[in-house]
């Protein structure tokens, strides 16, 4: 047994190597790299000084950082959950239809997520500006006045959210549809025959069944949402920028804007942490819940 | 087939050997649009001018702080162009990374230039403590738009054709106040959704009482200058609360209203005359006009700031002297031949290039020049400049009392705060 084991053993190793060492240099490094600079009050480029724990002091007392935080977690919770529900609710109606029709709802429900940021961005302020905007006339109709929604505070993360949604839930309604065909027709067949109704057949096969695709989905998502920086760097130019800081735009402006890389390294790190833990927790609860 | 090889071979032999004759210089710049086009025009004529000895090769990067980023993190390991355009108002923070190379007077002479043939605060502009860093190349600012036929039935022009009667706080709303009656609900159309386009207004409307926005000791709105800012800010959100301006009007949406004849009074920058003249060409656009802004308050005075060229600090690749002469070659070809970068809208910085017939001709570009004398430019700090903290603080704070979320003492003294906090 032994004497087989070791040759085992390195193969595998060598079979290994090339991954591992990948990883090591382009992932574990990097980060050990990122972790020692938050201990610095390095620019940019190149090192810095020592500081010790001060570019976690400041991160406590920076009122940014918790504007920042605050604005993350509220974007997450206004996309993940309704992306992923209304994901799954357009997946059941598409999947009802056949032939072509269905093929050319998806196409229709899938055709913003392949439009770049850009678009999107240029898309909907357009359709949105304060004097010219199409969606004013609506919005007047019901609030009296022309409303420049990205330039009212309460109303700005909201409106990032529900357009964040319309671009990116074509994907989930993807990947649901896959979870949906791979549920045995004849388990319905079944299901029929015994006298259930449609709603009971969606409480009792679909959604048990579709639940593993429901938990991707979220997590995706939840991870992809706490990393929020394109659309609300874009829509938020020139205004209150601090007011609608992400977690991710205040990295970028820290290390990039103002050449402070130690601090924006710090913010980085807890951004990391904190999407490790939250997806793991979200992941784990979701798991459990599907197990019963 | 054998022969187009064999034709083929010798002749990329033969461009290698005429390559190595002369210099190449790599060149970055931001100028995208009206701008790129006449860069590039430009850039064409002095590659045609100096075949076999210098060429250009011009690559057009992202604007603002995608191309200050690259800039910065390419000279650090030494992979930089070897010329690039620069704001002035960008410099502190160039030099406090160490990204630009200092000109010597040796550079100076070998461009053909001399600080005397600009204009002195265009100097202080292009200098960090005694050390010359670039070579300004315009000057761009922030004009009156007028509709000549509006101004002209409110009684407004002058015998020239020029406005009359604007200079002054209360004068100018007595000229707003006039246009109404001729039949404009809001005569008066600023950008006033994002902090750049407030600053540019802002800024003029402080130094026109003298202010200071950040003094020698490196302390933002000190003393009285507070007092001025605010009474800065008042009048700009007076012009919105008062009706003659409305609030939060995006970019396009702020010329449109100008161009469609909703407002007769436009300030905007210089940068837009292109597309005036280009309306006004096709027809579509009444007869109009640009002039320095008014003297709202002591005296003349205008925001500016400059594109410039400099030369990146190329960390462990340093260019061998002939290609820094060669650089200066061009940086100093360029300022010489900028007369025709004045159609772009844009003031040439260099001197004589506006002491010329051509230019003299060139309208409304020489009736504003007069701007280039009174031109003030951005507070001398890294965390001033396009797409510095200051923009951001203006967007914080400014932008939001020219709207009347926030009351203009509230807005100066919660943008002195934000920015004395963040300079550490």
């Amino acid at each position: 047994m032994t004497r087989t084991r070791r040759p085992e053993a390195l193969i595998a190793l060598a079979l290994l190597a090339p991954f591992l060492l990948t990883y090591a240099v382009l992932f574990v490094w990097p980060t050990a790299q990122l972790v020692a600079l938050t201990f610095t009050k390095a620019p940019l480029i190149g090192a810095g000084d020592w500081v010790g724990f001060g570019n976690y002091e400041r991160l406590w007392k920076d009122r940014l950082f918790w504007t920042a935080t605050w604005n993350t977690l509220y974007f997450v919770l206004l996309t993940v959950i309704p992306s992923t529900l209304l994901g799954l609710a357009i997946a059941l109606g598409v999947n009802r239809l056949k032939g072509w029709a269905q093929s050319l709802m998806l196409a229709a429900f899938f055709l913003p997520y392949i439009l770049p940021v850009s678009v999107v961005y240029r898309i909907w302020s357009w359709l949105l500006d304060g004097e010219f905007g199409l969606l004013q006339v609506p919005i007047a109709a019901l609030m009296g006045e022309n409303v420049p929604v990205f330039r009212v505070i309460p109303l700005f993360i909201p409106t990032v959210a529900l357009v964040t949604v319309w671009w990116l839930v074509g994907f989930n309604v993807l990947l649901f549809i896959a979870g949906l065909r791979n549920i045995s027709a004849e388990i319905y067949e079944a299901a029929a025959l015994d006298g259930a109704t449609r709603g009971q057949m969606f409480r009792r096969i679909t959604w048990p069944l579709i639940w593993p695709i429901t938990v991707l989905v979220a997590t995706i998502q939840l991870i992809l949402q706490l990393k929020i920086f394109d659309q609300i760097y874009l829509f938020a130019q020139g205004g209150r920028t601090d007011a609608t800081l992400s977690m991710v735009g205040l990295i970028y402006r820290s290390a990039f804007q103002k050449n402070q890389g130690g601090y924006g390294a710090t913010v980085a790190l807890v951004l990391f942490l904190l999407i490790v833990a939250v997806s793991v927790l979200q992941y784990q609860l979701l798991r459990a819940r599907g197990q019963r | 087939m054998k022969r187009a090889f064999w034709a083929a071979l010798l002749s990329s032999a033969f461009s290698v050997s005429a390559a190595q004759a002369q210099e190449v210089v790599q060149w970055w710049d931001f100028l995208s649009g009206g701008d790129g086009a006449r860069m590039k025009q430009l850039i064409d004529q002095f590659n045609t001018e100096h075949e076999g000895e210098i060429q250009i090769e011009a690559t057009t990067l992202e604007w603002g702080t995608p191309f200050y980023t690259k800039v910065q993190t390419s000279a650090a390991v030494g992979e930089g162009p070897d010329v690039m355009t620069y704001h002035l108002s960008r410099l502190p923070l160039g030099v406090e990374t160490g990204t630009l190379s200092p000109l010597t007077e040796a550079d100076m002479t070998a461009a053909g230039l001399a600080p005397t043939d600009f204009q002195q605060a265009n100097v202080d502009a292009a200098t960090v403590d005694g050390q010359m860093y670039a070579v300004p190349f315009d000057i761009h600012s922030v004009v009156l738009y007028y509709n000549k036929e509006r101004l002209e039935a409110a009684g407004l022009l002058d015998a020239n054709g020029l406005p009359m009667g604007l200079d002054g706080a209360e004068e100018f709303k007595a000229a707003l106040d006039k246009l109404k009656e001729g039949g404009l609900d809001q005569p008066l159309s600023i950008h006033d959704s994002t902090g750049d386009s407030t600053w540019r207004i802002f800024y003029s409307l402080l130094n026109q009482q003298g202010g200071q926005f950040l003094d020698e000791n490196g302390e933002f709105l000190s003393g009285d200058n507070l007092d001025k800012a605010v009474a800065a800010t008042d009048l700009m959100a007076s012009w919105v609360s008062e009706g003659y301006a409305p609030p939060n009007i995006e970019y396009a949406a702020s010329i449109a209203r100008f161009t469609g004849g909703e407002a007769a009074l436009h300030i905007n920058g210089v940068w837009e005359v292109p597309t005036m003249t280009d309306l006004h060409a096709k027809g579509e656009l009444f007869e109009w006009g640009a002039v320095q802004l008014p003297v709202f308050f002591d005296q003349p005075a205008t925001w500016a700031d400059s594109h410039a060229f400099a030369i990146p600090n190329n960390q462990g690749n340093e260019m061998t002297p002939e290609r820094r002469a060669a650089v200066m070659q061009v940086i100093g070809w360029m300022a010489k031949n900028s007369t025709f970068w004045g159609t772009a809208g844009h003031l040439p910085a260099y001197n004589p290039a506006r002491d010329t017939d051509e230019f003299r001709a060139m309208q409304p570009n020489a009736t504003y020049s007069s701007l280039a004398e009174t031109a003030a430019f951005d507070p001398r700090s890294p965390l001033a400049g396009v797409g510095s903290p200051v923009y951001d603080a203006a967007g914080n704070f400014l932008m939001p009392a020219v709207n009347g979320e926030l009351t203009g003492q509230e807005a100066m003294e919660g943008m002195r705060d934000d920015l004395q906090g963040q300079a550490y």
